[in-house]
């Protein structure tokens, strides 16, 4: 090594054997085995699986072996030195100040070995992967050190305040309980069609007589129907509470010092960090079926964090009231939202019986051409479902400014709510097409360094737009007002 | 339904005349291409194809057409009846669009980055746009088409005075 070895860390040699176990780095060989084993064919029997099972083994734990010889980490006063490569030398050096965040997670092997891996989060917006540092391996409590290190360098405000101990504060703590909301969650339902489809495309490869007989096994009658559709539906409820509950189990969230950290998982166990500091706000979302049952999930506005959508979640799955209160815990409420003008109801209305409205149009000319019954009654299914919708759409919408923050909320199929702080925007966009002149209505978008880049008051009352911004930014904002 | 005023003021300076000449230029090629593929349609259809295709041959010149008559004709002046922009003592204002207007205003102290772009068109009519870049993706400003040497001094003014109020730009 050139570097001077003083300064750098080692990895634990146990990481080695979580490696070989998982070919992490023998992965990158397949492409160059394939055609050698294609070449010399599988003809040999048991003989050669054997040796090439021991062949691929040993690949995998030498090259283990030197990556993790060849690696080394220090986490400097002023910045984290990441130092890799078997001949080409990489040194990568991320200064401590653009540190957005420290990951640290443990998958099933790594929890096996006591092992954690520790995520670096360096550079604002782009999630791209190379932004960031990946120290694999180091045992808990030398995980844990890192962290407080990489973050207690760090010359933010609140981290470095005084010596005493971080003072810990649980926020919120997960339910079991709450895995019955999964079912209702879209993103949970679909973990069983996942499954599913996996299951199938094995069956498919399983050589023919390990196939289970199906084509003796005829279904029929109403019995045999309904029998399936109890069986889907019992698979769908359950694969969604498991898929819920791998990925939130024991989910905690607590303040220590200057940040909030959110821990989780059944087999891979995974801790985030966010600054207090940079949270702008918070989100809170309701899908279609969480409305019903009055749950909803709450996520942090963060500035300058890569996959916000996961590592700024709060409450993955709860009641809204439990949500709604950890928010305001963090950015006050601004009080009731203020519902928009009957122009935006009719324009909600108007918009959702638009597809419809084409449809039956279609429907009408080729009914009588073709005889396409079918597209004039889905033009009609169209047209009776968009009033629903079109109100639905309309009553999620709101806006409320009041003190240090604000409010807005829109969407039907996931109802947003943001609630974000005044200092937060960094711009106002107001929009005005034609028809929403002749309405008295315009659309607000708040530019925001956070989340989506944008939240958006829709059709609001044209009226109302000076007064809302001046209420929701700082001084600059009143500008826009009509003098 | 009256038409009722707009949500906002309007920011207080219109943009170079020579906008219009360009935005004319530009909806002539457009035209042009536009019109090269309403040739080419109407060669390679034969006249005596099935259906839809007589009424086609009719309806994509007439397309073309209108939108010529529109692009040249028309929105160069509408848009340079509505393009306005201002720089007020905290904050950049423009105001964009023909149909649909969009007024957008980023405060001086959040700015990031100040962009001064010259397209090739551009160039020919002497124009320049200033772009104003914050944290927020969503938060851009773009005042289009300034006389070049507007837009450098803009955009110097804005960078220097970006430097000096910047608080935390996010």
């Amino acid at each position: 090594m050139t570097r001077p070895p003083t300064t750098g860390r080692r990895t634990s040699p146990r990481i080695v054997l979580v490696h070989t176990a998982t070919f992490r780095q023998a992965r990158q060989f397949v492409p160059a085995i394939i055609p050698v084993v294609a070449a010399m064919g599988l003809g040999g029997g048991t003989v050669t699986v054997v040796a090439l099972v021991a062949g691929v083994t040993l690949l995998s734990l030498a090259t283990a072996a030197l990556s993790w010889w060849r690696f080394s980490y220090a986490a400097g006063p002023t910045s984290v030195v990441v130092t890799r490569g078997l001949l080409t030398r990489s040194v990568r050096t991320v200064p401590n100040d653009r540190i957005r965040g420290v990951e640290v997670e443990a998958g099933p092997l790594h929890r096996l070995f006591g092992l954690v891996r520790v995520r670096v989060d360096a550079a604002a917006g782009s999630a791209d992967k190379d932004e960031e540092l990946l120290i694999d391996g180091v045992s808990r409590d030398e995980g844990d050190r890192l962290r407080t290190a990489v973050l207690t360098h760090r010359s933010s405000p609140v981290a470095a305040v005084d010596g005493e101990p971080e003072a810990e504060e649980q926020f919120a703590r997960f339910d079991n309980r709450w895995l019955l909301y999964a079912p209702l969650v879209g993103s949970y339902l679909a973990v069983p069609f996942a499954a599913v489809g996996a299951l199938f495309r094995l069956a498919q490869e399983l050589p023919e007589r390990f196939r289970p007989d199906l084509d003796g096994v005829h279904v029929s009658g109403l019995q045999a129907v309904s029998v399936v559709l109890v069986a889907a539906l019992v698979v769908l409820v359950a694969g969604s509470v498991v898929g819920a509950a791998v990925v939130n189990w024991g989910f905690r969230l607590t303040r220590r010092g200057g940040s909030l950290v959110a821990a989780r998982g059944l087999v891979t166990r995974r801790h985030t960090e966010l600054e207090i500091d940079r949270i702008r706000g918070w989100t809170l979302s309701e899908g279609l079926g969480m409305r019903w049952v009055r749950a909803a999930r709450a996520g942090a506005l963060v500035t300058g964090l890569g996959d916000a959508a996961r590592r700024g979640q709060l409450l993955p799955l709860g009641p809204r009231e439990e949500a709604r209160s950890l928010g305001v815990r963090l950015v006050p409420d601004p009080g009731p939202l203020l519902p928009h003008p009957p122009a935006a109801r009719r324009r909600r209305i108007v918009r959702a019986l638009a597809a419809g409205a084409v449809v039956t149009a279609a429907g009408a000319v080729v009914t009588p051409l073709l005889g396409w019954w079918w597209v004039l009654a889905l033009g009609v299914a169209l047209l009776v479902l968009g009033v629903p919708i079109g109100l639905g759409r309309y009553a999620a919408l709101g806006h409320a400014a009041r003190g240090s923050s604000f409010a807005v909320r829109s969407g039907w199929l996931v109802r947003e709510e943001a609630v974000l702080q005044r200092r937060a925007v960094v711009g106002w966009q107001v929009r005005q097409s034609p028809f929403q002149r002749r309405a008295g209505l315009a659309t607000v978008t708040a530019c925001v360094g956070a989340g989506r880049g944008g939240y958006v008051a829709v059709d609001m009352d044209a009226a109302e737009v000076a007064p809302f911004t001046a209420a929701a930014s700082d001084r600059w904002a009143t500008d826009l007002a009509p003098r | 339904m009256t038409t009722t005023r707009a949500p906002v003021r309007e920011p207080a300076w219109p943009l170079s005349r020579s906008a219009i000449g360009l935005w004319v230029t530009e909806g002539v090629i457009a035209s042009l291409f536009l019109g090269v593929v309403a040739a080419v349609f109407a060669i390679f259809v034969p006249p005596d194809a099935p259906a839809p295709f007589p009424l086609l041959r009719w309806l994509v010149p007439a397309l073309v057409l209108v939108y010529a008559v529109v692009a040249i004709g028309i929105r160069p002046w509408v848009r340079f009846r509505v393009h306005r922009w201002e720089v007020t003592g905290e904050a950049v204002y423009t105001l964009t669009g023909w149909l649909t207007r969009t007024w957008t205003l980023v405060p001086i102290s959040r700015i990031q980055t100040v962009d001064v772009t010259r397209g090739v068109l551009q160039q020919l009519f002497g124009l320049s746009t200033v772009a104003v870049m914050t944290a927020s993706s969503q938060g851009t400003v773009q005042v289009w088409h300034l006389e070049a040497d507007v837009a450098q001094q803009v955009a110097d003014d804005l960078a220097h005075r970006a430097e000096q109020v910047r608080d935390q730009a996010t």
